[in-house]
């Protein structure tokens, strides 16, 4: 078990830090010279040049790759170009936002689409069935940024029910969640329904349902606790997706978070501030992942972390 | 199968009582046949979605529509079904439904584009890691484990700001972002295949294995492959126009779904349709090919059955 979380831990790292090199490799590969968009299209050549001595930028790359490298391991990326503040310190501003988002609507997603999957299939193919599945097609089928505008100027300027942008009060996280839960909430009642339909046809449920079990017992117990793994899997890789930023939601409600934040770094090319929100999401997301495999015992008893089984 | 022997045969005289308690209700009734039912239905209104839209974005040029980008500044923002503009005109007074059928066309070819990209790459990767096995497949699964694990649309958003909005680099990020899908379901299904006799007999007749693998492994799994590639091509085109929205899509003047929206977000509360329009003719066409791709899947392939 603990040589199992070690040996996690390590590949997660490693994934970690192959990502964040991949994005060092990319910057210096790109066109663009983030000296210019610091001090400006008017700046002299000594400006530059002062610049790019100031950030360290009119060194070799493989120094420059050197002195990240070593960055990482003291946790301080450099300053963020246009925050004139520790890159790392203005990640971890934004981070709280995102998390709230997302957590948000991986809650609202989980108590939406889990019922609704089982709903699906415990009637598949029938009228009604047939509609919701057609509704959750069309969930997974609507650009997000278009749901947002659409409930922005439904409930935040016809009807001004919630506030259109940021996060001044608890209303400001209604639309977003609700714009995330949608896309959300399709993709997983979708496959809540065949997970479900497939144990539901499993012959352990026959003999299950010749015996007696009730109905309700059957579905939630037996089908249900077969369906878990996936299901929380797939709960839990959206939620590490989400940690990333849910860049496009987060721009079009203005919402301070992380997405919104890669969004301007780049357009500025803020190389440590592109760094620190790489490095940051990355590791969340794997110790998300890390998490999620830990879970794994607690739904299935029959799975033993770290044994042939777990592949 | 066994349904079908449970209907009465022809041969029976009227009014015996049916040899089988199965009548035609209960087939009609029957899990099996509600299933290729609703498949059906979902390929018939899938195709006409997808039709709806298609059909016009080809013949947008033939249409007699306005030029997308010909400006009229004194007819802006006229609402729909006013002076012949049928979706209305946008704030420099162009001809909103000519920009989206235009727009279209960036949109599909960008789409199409990158899905077949994907799918080669996915194909091949997937289908040598499944059948060589050893380095080759560790070497594949962890790009697919390592790209599972990256912030995908930061990623793209990065090598977009980086590399310029230009259509073939659009194209490329999104095929990236989508053969792992394509190659994890390759890589299996060739797992299972490469076990089967006929491998075993190409294999004693001395074929070399790029020919099993050619011309015997991979017609055995490409129809299953081309089903999720079609279901692709409805995220690839979702992609584009969120990377659009964005403004990390094909520059001026390409006129894609995504930057139309983008432009229009100004005026909603004035010229709602300038949002609304273009983004449900998006949503039309991409459930429509969701609808296409589910279908095809549910459908009971009844050929198969013996292999």
């Amino acid at each position: 078990m603990t040589n199992y979380i070690l040996k996690r831990i390590g590949q997660g790292l490693l994934t970690v830090f192959l990502t964040v090199s991949t994005v060092f490799i990319l910057i210096r590969m790109a066109p663009g010279d983030p000296a210019v968009s610091y001090a400006g299209p008017l700046a002299t050549t000594e400006q530059l040049d002062a610049v790019r001595e100031q950030f360290g930028l009119n060194k070799p790359v493989l120094e420059q790759y050197w002195i990240f490298i070593q960055q990482l391991f003291t946790g301080n990326l450099g300053q963020s170009y246009s925050f004139q503040a520790p890159a790392m310190q203005v990640v971890f501003e934004r981070m709280p936002y995102t998390l709230t988002l997302a957590t948000s609507a991986i809650l609202l997603t989980a108590v939406v689409a889990i019922p609704l999957g089982v709903w699906m299939s415990r009637r598949p193919d029938t009228g009604r069935e047939f509609g919701v599945n057609v509704l959750t097609i069309a969930g997974q089928s609507m650009p997000d940024f278009w749901t947002g505008i659409m409930l922005l100027t439904g409930f935040a300027v016809l009807i001004p029910i919630f506030p259109a942008s940021g996060f001044a009060t608890w209303g400001g996280l209604v639309l977003p969640t609700i714009t995330i839960a949608i896309l959300q909430i399709a993709l997983i009642s979708r496959m809540v329904r065949r997970e479900m339909t497939n144990n539901f046809a499993a012959p352990y449920l026959t003999v299950a349902r010749s015996r007696g079990v009730r109905s309700s017992l059957l579905t939630w117990r037996y089908a249900m606790g077969n369906s878990a793994i996936p299901v929380f899997t797939a709960l839990g890789t959206r939620f590490a997706a989400m940690l990333n930023g849910v860049v496009v939601v987060e721009v079009v409600f203005a919402w301070p978070g992380v997405g919104s934040l890669i969004v301007r770094a780049l357009e500025t090319r803020d190389y440590p501030l592109i760094q620190a929100t790489v490095l940051i999401t990355a590791l969340l997301a794997v110790a998300v992942q890390l998490l999620i495999d830990l879970a794994y015992p607690l739904l299935d008893p029959r799975v033993r972390l770290g044994k042939a089984a777990t592949a | 199968m066994s349904l079908d022997t449970a209907t009465p045969a022809a041969g029976t005289p009227a009014r015996q009582p049916s040899p089988s308690a199965v009548t035609k209700a209960d087939i009609a009734k029957a899990g099996a046949t509600r299933r290729r039912k609703s498949a059906q239905r979902k390929l018939i209104i899938g195709t006409v979605c997808t039709l709806l839209v298609i059909i016009p974005i080809i013949l947008a040029q033939v249409l007699p529509l306005p030029d997308a980008n010909f400006q009229d500044l004194g007819a802006r923002r006229l609402p729909p079904l006013t002076d012949g503009h049928l979706f209305g005109t946008d704030q420099l007074g162009r001809d909103l439904l000519s920009r989206v059928l235009h727009g279209g066309q960036v949109s599909l070819t960008i789409g199409l584009l990158a899905v077949l990209v994907s799918g080669a790459i996915g194909v091949i990767l997937g289908a040598a890691a499944g059948y060589y096995g050893g380095w080759v497949d560790t070497i594949v699964s962890r790009l697919l484990e390592a790209q599972m694990s990256l912030p995908l649309l930061m990623m793209l958003l990065l090598v977009v700001a980086l590399f310029g909005p230009s259509i073939p680099v659009i194209t490329f990020v999104i095929a990236i972002a989508q053969w792992p899908e394509v190659a994890r379901l390759t890589r299996s299904m060739v797992l299972v295949e490469r076990e089967k006799p006929y491998v075993s007999a190409a294999r004693i007749l001395g074929l070399h294995k790029i020919q099993i693998l050619l011309r015997h492994i991979i017609p055995n799994v490409i129809k299953q492959a081309t089903l999720v590639v079609l279901l692709l091509l409805a995220q690839a085109v979702l992609l584009e126009s969120a990377l659009s929205f964005l403004g990390a899509g094909p520059q001026r003047p390409f006129a894609t779904w995504g930057r139309i929206i983008s432009d229009g977000q100004d005026y909603i509360t004035t010229s709602w349709w300038m949002v609304t329009l273009p983004g449900l003719v998006i949503v039309l066409m991409v459930v429509g090919v969701n609808l296409l791709g589910d279908g095809l899947r549910d459908r009971p392939r009844r050929k198969k059955k013996g292999a």
